[in-house]
């Protein structure tokens, strides 16, 4: 008997590959958008800090924007570099 | 003396207990007076007269009248016969109880001619006297007699109004039957006209004494009765498609009344306008015969409910006529019952299946709106069948959201490609009801709580209705979830603009959020699409591309927004897993920064088998391309040693392998032991059937009830902290704890018989014991 296999679909859950599970500032998974997006993946993609915490890109921007003198992490409070990886 | 007395006898019979007539002329009564006034004993006399005309009239002549009522004829085989003989029996008996009554009037005429010569008034009543001596012999079973006399007469009456409105080709074909139709007679010897001259002879003696109304009436009444019943039956059974109530009044009004003011008016149908006694009785049998007939036709509607509900729209002329009659008519609780009734015993039993009580229950939805628009009967009618769906059908939510997405349409797709014009309806009605508040109107008494169920909620939608039954709308927007899910992930033929609009009209329905994570799932689907083509153009993986690589794609899903998938696991064929990690390196460089997760028990696989010179070119799903590819360099495989290759628990994959066995591609040797069947040509093409091969639908998505227990899973670290420091704790104090300190977290919201299954699989996980009405840690 010979299998030949002609076509294979198959599934996949795609993940973002980071040290945590949730955002810190809105609390969803990762893989969930943020509170404000419908669609989570390109379209609320996630950011690293040098501190190497990582946040959806619109929440940290959200924090960000509400700091008037600094412009600190919110988990660590060192002051935040946005890490181009 | 001897003279006077014989004299007397000659003019007043009744003396010597006798009704004989005599002929009597004016001398005579004259020469008499003048006899008895000498003799000084005229007023005694008279009084003797009528002590013995009352006398005779207790102890003769209304037994014998009554006597004849007694006759039993039951031992007639013949009905009509029977009837006919009764006919004549009430005929003669009253022709002779009229003769007498004549006589002992004319009796009376002298006595009064006598009183009057004398100067004194004569006050005796015979008419009272007769009446009630007469009425309180009364047999029990008199109607017998009366009813037979009356329906005969009906029968002839209604046979001949027929053959005056016949045409003649009609008159031609009851020509040709042997016997009449009024009087069931043979036709050469019908006896309808003889018939007629008899019963207008009996009424006008029974007008005359005074009778027709207390001897007749009652009987009158019940007969016509079951006329109108009778001819209900005949007219309107089981024909729903048109309107009866009009000719049914016709009917009424044109030949009963006719007949009945016949009887009235001494058989003639023209009735003096003078006549204002006759008219009332005719004006008020009327008034009491046409509710006689709303009630039976409607209760005739109304035994066929269920009939006319499949049948609806067509059937929609009965509902109209039963809505006319429920004006006049308080049938509401009658056919709440009846309906109840009717559908427990042919909707809500094993053998319906769900889909068709769903259908029912759509039906009855649609015909008790339009019988009523407030929607209190409907509420008060599908109650039962709410509560059947809900606590006896466990797929009904399934039925429901697959009947409102099916391809073909359905009375549930329909309505909801009617969503957009329902919601416009919706508001016009609204501001309807504002402008036109005079036209409001209360609800009928029998309103469940009126509160609880404000008329907003009962005039919604059948779609609103049917999730009603589970009152939430969450359960449905779930079950559809998985639904889609399920297609998604294991239909070829998936047509996105389809989906994409069923998903449209339920957003409608459900509202955005619910319906949101749905709209990710499509979207993954048309974005996997393109990263997929994007994935096979690039470098990273085609370098490495073999001439014998299989074509390979992939869904690539968002995990927070899908039905959790099975946690299973399956170890692939080492050159499928080697192009799966390909394609994962060429996905991280596309996408940076994120990665993807496998899940091998998802998908499907077009594989070609070259057997014995065949080739079978089949889709199957991934289990069993493994499967099978593992048979492909090892001819026998034990089923725990092919379960520890493959990662999957052997009776999960017994199962699989069952669907290669109905194939006739494996087959079992020995117990646990399968061998491919290729060698042995006759075998090869043999299906397999002595084993117990079990096949059954793979699921792809976990069902929404395992779903709510991976809900609960989230509250075991909470319960299991709770155990440790209280050592053992009741199910309900375990409830109220969670109740109380973990209810911030999101979906806490489970019955303590949730809670209870989940506990009791932890027990059977052997994680927890449970003794004694309380659970506690299994320490061992």
């Amino acid at each position: 008997m010979k299998v030949t296999v002609k076509s294979w679909t198959g599934v996949a859950l795609w993940k973002w590959i980071a040290n945590d599970d949730n955002c810190g500032i809105c609390r969803m998974a990762f893989e969930a958008c943020c509170p404000d997006c419908s669609f989570a993946g390109d379209d609320c993609p996630l950011v690293w800090g040098h501190c190497s915490h990582v946040f959806h890109m619109h929440c940290i921007c959200k924090w960000l924007n509400s700091q008037l003198n600094q412009q600190l992490c919110p988990m660590c409070r060192q002051t935040w570099r946005f890490n181009d990886r | 003396m001897d003279g006077t007395w014989e004299r007397l006898k000659v003019l007043f019979p009744v003396i010597s207990s006798s009704l004989a007539e005599s002929e009597v002329t004016k001398e005579n009564i004259d020469s008499i007076y003048l006899e008895l006034v000498s003799l000084g004993v005229l007023e005694e006399v008279s009084q003797l007269i009528c002590i013995e005309i009352d006398k005779t009239l207790q102890t003769q002549v209304v037994p014998e009248f009554w006597k004849i009522f007694d006759t039993n004829l039951d031992a007639q085989s013949d009905n009509q016969a029977r009837e006919r003989c009764e006919f004549q029996l009430f005929r003669t008996t009253v022709l002779q109880l009229y003769k007498k009554f004549q006589i002992i009037n004319r009796m009376l005429e002298r006595l009064k001619y006598l009183y009057e010569k004398s100067g004194t008034k004569f006050i005796y009543n015979f008419d009272e006297i007769f009446k009630s001596v007469l009425l309180s012999q009364l047999p029990n079973n008199f109607t017998k007699l009366v009813y037979s006399f009356y329906h005969i007469s009906f029968n002839v009456f209604i046979n001949t109004k027929a053959e005056e409105d016949d045409d003649d080709d009609d008159m031609d074909q009851l020509r040709e039957r042997d016997d009449c139709d009024g009087c069931e007679m043979p036709t050469a010897r019908c006896q309808c006209q003889e018939l007629v001259t008899a019963f207008g002879e009996i009424n006008l003696c029974l007008t005359r004494m005074g009778l027709l109304d207390r001897i007749s009436g009652y009987t009158l009444t019940n007969l016509i009765q079951d006329e109108i019943y009778g001819h209900i039956q005949k007219t309107c059974r089981g024909i729903f498609d048109t309107q009866h109530l009009k000719n049914l009044e016709k009917w009424l009004d044109t030949i009963v009344l006719e007949w009945l003011t016949r009887i009235f008016n001494n058989g003639s149908a023209k009735l003096d306008p003078s006549n204002l006694k006759i008219r009332e009785s005719i004006s008020y049998f009327q008034k009491k015969l046409k509710y006689l007939l709303y009630e039976k036709y409607a209760k005739t509607i109304i035994d066929q409910f269920f009939n006319i509900i499949i049948e609806f729209p067509d059937s929609q002329p009965a509902i109209d006529d039963l809505k006319l009659c429920m004006e006049k008519l308080d049938l509401r609780a009658h056919l709440v019952e009846v309906l109840k009734n009717s559908l427990e015993t042919r909707l809500l039993h094993q053998g319906v299946e769900t889909s068709d009580i769903i259908t029912g229950y759509v039906a009855t939805i649609k015909t008790m709106r339009h019988l009523e628009k407030s929607g209190i009967l409907l509420q008060t009618v599908t109650e039962p069948v709410k509560e059947y769906l809900r606590k006896c059908r466990q797929d009904t939510v399934r039925c429901v959201v697959t009947s409102l997405i099916e391809e073909t349409p359905s009375d549930l797709s329909e309505e909801l490609a009617r969503s957009e014009a329902i919601k416009a309806e919706e508001n016009e009605r609204n501001q309807d009801e504002m402008n036109n508040w005079q036209d409001w109107t209360p609800d009928p008494v029998d309103a469940l709580d009126s509160d609880k169920n404000s008329a907003q909620n009962r005039r919604s939608d059948i779609i609103s209705m049917i999730v009603d039954i589970y009152g939430s709308k969450e359960l449905f927007v779930n079950e559809y979830r998985n639904l889609l899910a399920d297609r998604l992930l294991t239909q070829l033929d998936f047509n996105p603009e389809k989906e994409i609009r069923n998903l449209e009209l339920l957003k409608l329905r459900f509202g955005e959020n619910l319906l949101h994570s749905c709209e990710v799932m499509l979207k993954d689907i048309s974005d996997s699409k393109r990263i997929n083509s994007h994935i096979l153009e690039c470098s990273t993986f085609t370098s490495e591309e073999t001439p014998n690589d299989p074509a390979v794609s992939a869904l690539i899903v968002s995990s927070q927004f899908w039905p959790m998938f099975k946690k299973e696991s399956m170890e692939l064929p080492e050159e499928i897993n080697k192009l799966f990690e390909r394609y994962k390196k060429s996905y991280e460089e596309y996408k940076g920064n994120r990665t993807l997760c496998w899940t091998p028990l998802n998908g499907k696989v077009n594989i070609e088998i070259e057997i014995n010179d065949k080739k079978l070119d089949m889709t199957v799903n991934p289990a069993q391309a493994t499967i099978i590819m593992h048979f492909q360099n090892q001819k026998e495989w034990q089923l725990d040693q092919l379960s520890t290759v493959i990662n999957m628990p052997p009776s999960t994959l017994r199962r699989r392998i069952g669907f290669w066995q109905l194939q006739g591609l494996i087959r079992e040797a020995k117990e646990n032991t399968f061998i491919l069947c290729d060698e042995n040509h006759d075998q090869a093409g043999e299906i397999e059937t002595e084993t117990n091969v079990v096949l059954d639908e793979e699921e792809t998505m976990v069902s929404a009830n395992d779903q709510r227990e991976e809900e609960l899973q989230v509250f075991w670290s909470y319960i299991l902290g709770m155990l440790t420091n209280l050592d053992s704790m009741s199910l309900e104090r375990i409830h109220q704890m969670l109740k109380m300190f973990a209810s911030q977290g999101p979906g806490f919201e489970f019955s303590q018989e949730e809670l209870k299954s989940f506990l009791q699989r932890k027990v059977r996980e052997h994680k927890l014991v449970y003794s004694y009405g309380v659970y506690q840690l299994n320490k061992n």
